[in-house]
């Protein structure tokens, strides 16, 4: 049995898009459970041993979200990622995120849903607790509000640190421009400008100019990545 | 057909309902006038009764028996009491004089009031006995009251008559005329039904309330056949927009089919296809986004938001923008400027108009985001020094997929002005485009917040003035 934190249930009726789902995240080394309809979803969800749920919002027989805060009613914490098409989006969808949980708007790129679930499963809580960030030669002192490089501070502005911060929470994760706006800017929706791209790209002139190798990657189509080479 | 459904008319039926009523009302204060009269002239008979019966009572007073019989024959040979009747009848009834033939049964008693019944008409006497036992009677034959009452009944019961008639007249009028505007109405719906949109309700230039009616009717098919128009403008544009990239992309797979091409290669195609799919998503998601604006709930999710917070986050997210475009970013934010808004989608609109204006703004412009308070309420602006937007291209700049020709063949889906004005509209904002001479100035003017918001209860504006100050937001 893989350990939990690789461990996906993914509640979905269209067996389609369960199929996409699945192939997608076991591509990407996660083990996943499939439910077809709402009651195996909850008989699964109970089970609790799972890292993260992606959950279709229009399951047969019930609400996505009715299965979500019914699973919380029995104290099962597994973040969940909702599914919805856009015409179900609501303030009830809209508040999962302050709930710690996510959703995505239908159609979505898989890419995109990749970059959600590992942002989900990484969330634990002791790694909110350092004040100290490493990833390869770069140092972030949250306490201090400084970046250091190979020991050279740099500097940066408030939003720019904010940004890294959340880089390097997830660093080695894919993050895709949405998510950036929506934990960096606190704004939810997707941008059409290549806005983020820029201020990334400024971010990233600040943090690898002259530096042996580079640290922060764009990922074609999805996002970006903070890496340090192997 | 006018007749039938003037008949069926429910201004007819109110009509009548109220011809009933002031009818029954009517007939309710005639009635009262007519016995109030009539109870008033038979008093005033009673009294000159009584005083005849005096005046015999003076004759015996003064002559006795026969004083009264003089007074009796006197008056009876008078034609100025014809009409009238006396009688004087000793202790055993017995008829002394007068013009009736008997006592009659009904007058018993020292005196009183007696109503005689007699040919055709009643008598109404007053009778009394004398102090020598004899008794006197007077009466009065009211023909002539008879002859009032009937004259008075008829004249009020004509008037009755004509009021009810004029009423009903007036309603069935009125009825025929309402019937006959609102069939001209359904007319000219039928005819858009069956036609299109082109119909039009006629005027009669009376600017009556059946004229605002149609007026208003008319407006409303005007902006109907605008919004027809313009959705089809937009599949068409839709369609067009898509078609490109996707033939591009089937000319592209098309080759891979027939020729074989190395891993590499291979790779370099799909990721070239993914990008152009990417681009068609985005365009989808931009309309998704706009008719899901155009459909929320006004006020749904508003805060009272400081604009000039807003503006300033704005500007800090698009400073490497400007620096990647040599453009110089300006901002003039420093009060609070409160409107009641919501935070992600003003700040979506913003982010177009401010990519807008640095991309069309030309290298090495200036570019100022201002956000204050006129004497209309609070305003946001984005201005640039770039060829700014013809007069007669202002009303189109926020069509879907609208494209000015020099921007043709600029990045871009002619989707920004559209969300832009979407979410104006949501908020009750004007959008006013100016001339900056040169280049172009777009201000959003928001309705002033209600007074009972104070500032303390704005949303958290992120990013403070401090933030921005230390770095200098204006590059060269």
């Amino acid at each position: 049995m893989a350990t939990s934190a690789r461990r996906v249930l993914v509640i979905e009726d269209d067996p389609e898009t369960a199929d996409q789902i699945v192939e997608c995240l076991r591509a990407s080394g996660y083990h996943t459970d499939l439910a077809l309809d709402g009651t195996e979803g909850l008989q699964l969800g109970r089970i609790a041993e799972y890292a993260v749920m992606t959950v279709d919002r229009l399951l047969p027989g019930i609400d996505g979200l009715e299965l979500i805060r019914q699973l919380r009613a029995e104290a099962v914490t597994t973040p969940a990622l909702i599914l919805s098409a856009l015409g179900e989006i609501d303030d009830r969808v809209r508040g999962l995120r302050m709930g710690g949980d996510d959703y995505l708007i239908k159609p979505f790129a898989l890419s995109e849903m990749l970059a959600r679930v590992d942002a989900l499963a990484r969330r634990s809580p002791t790694a909110l607790k350092e004040t100290m960030l490493r990833v390869g030669d770069l140092e972030i002192d949250l306490l201090g509000r400084t970046v250091r490089r190979s020991g050279k501070e740099i500097e940066l502005l408030p939003r720019e640190f904010r940004l890294l911060e959340y880089l390097v929470r997830n660093a080695d994760r894919v993050v895709s421009r949405t998510m950036l706006l929506q934990h960096v800017w606190d704004l939810h929706f997707d941008p059409t400008t290549n806005v983020i791209d820029v201020y990334v790209g400024r971010l990233r002139r600040k943090l690898d100019s002259g530096e042996s190798y580079p640290l922060l990657h764009t990922v074609r189509g999805v996002g970006f990545c903070l890496r340090a080479p192997r | 057909m006018l007749l039938g459904k003037t008949l069926h008319s429910s201004t007819l039926r109110l009509a009548l309902i109220y011809v009933g009523l002031f009818a029954a009302a009517i007939i309710g204060l005639f009635g009262y006038l007519y016995w109030s009269t009539l109870s008033y002239v038979h008093a005033q008979s009673d009294r000159s009764i009584a005083a005849e019966r005096s005046v015999l009572d003076g004759a015996f007073a003064a002559g006795g028996r026969r004083g009264v019989v003089e007074a009796i024959d006197r008056r009876l040979r008078d034609r100025h009491f014809a009409g009238w009747s006396y009688l004087l009848a000793d202790g055993s009834l017995t008829v002394v004089a007068g013009n009736l033939r008997a006592w009659p049964r009904s007058a018993a008693g020292e005196r009183g009031w007696a109503d005689i019944p007699g040919d055709g008409s009643r008598l109404r006497a007053a009778y009394a006995r004398l102090t020598n036992g004899d008794r006197i009677l007077v009466g009065r034959r009211p023909a002539r009251l008879a002859g009032f009452a009937r004259t008075l009944g008829f004249g009020l019961a004509s008037a009755v008559g004509l009021i009810i008639l004029l009423a009903a007249g007036a309603g069935i009028s009125t009825a025929r005329r309402s019937v006959s505007r609102i069939e001209a109405i359904n007319v000219t719906s039928r005819e858009i039904m069956r036609a299109g949109l082109g119909r039009r309700i006629p005027l009669r230039g009376t600017g009556d309330e059946w004229d605002e009616l149609a007026a208003n009717l008319n407006s409303m098919l005007d902006r109907i056949s605008d919004l027809v128009e313009a959705n089809r403008q937009v599949s068409d544009n839709i369609a067009h927009d898509l078609r490109t990239p996707l033939t591009r992309m089937r000319a592209r797979l098309e080759r891979a089919c027939y020729q074989p091409l190395t891993a590499p290669q291979y790779r370099s195609l799909l990721g070239e296809v993914i990008a152009e799919l990417d681009g068609i998503l985005r365009t989808f998601s931009s309309l998704l986004r706009i008719s899901q604006i155009e459909a929320r709930n006004p006020r749904a999710g508003f805060r009272n938001l400081d604009l000039a917070a807003l503006a300033r986050e704005v500007a800090e997210l698009f400073d490497a923008t400007a620096e990647e475009h040599s453009v110089s970013l300006g901002i003039a934010a420093e009060r609070g400027v409160f409107a009641l808004a919501d935070r992600d989608l003003l700040f979506d609109a913003l982010s177009n108009l401010l990519d807008n204006a640095i991309i069309h703004g030309g290298r090495g412009g200036q570019v100022r985001i201002e956000a204050g308070v006129d004497t209309d309420g609070p305003v946001v602006s984005v201005a640039d020094h770039g060829p700014g937007i013809p007069p007669e291209e202002h009303r189109h700049v926020f069509k879907r997929f609208y494209r000015l020709e020099q921007s043709r063949n600029s990045p871009g889906n002619g989707l920004g002005l559209s969300l832009v004005a979407a979410v104006a509209n949501l908020h009750g904002a004007r959008i006013r485009i100016e001339d900056n001479g040169p280049g172009l100035k777009v201000a959003l003017h928001f309705p002033s917040p209600p007074e009972n918001l104070a500032p303390g209860n704005s949303a958290p504006a992120g990013t403070e003035l401090g933030e921005l100050e230390g770095e200098g937001l204006t590059r060269g």
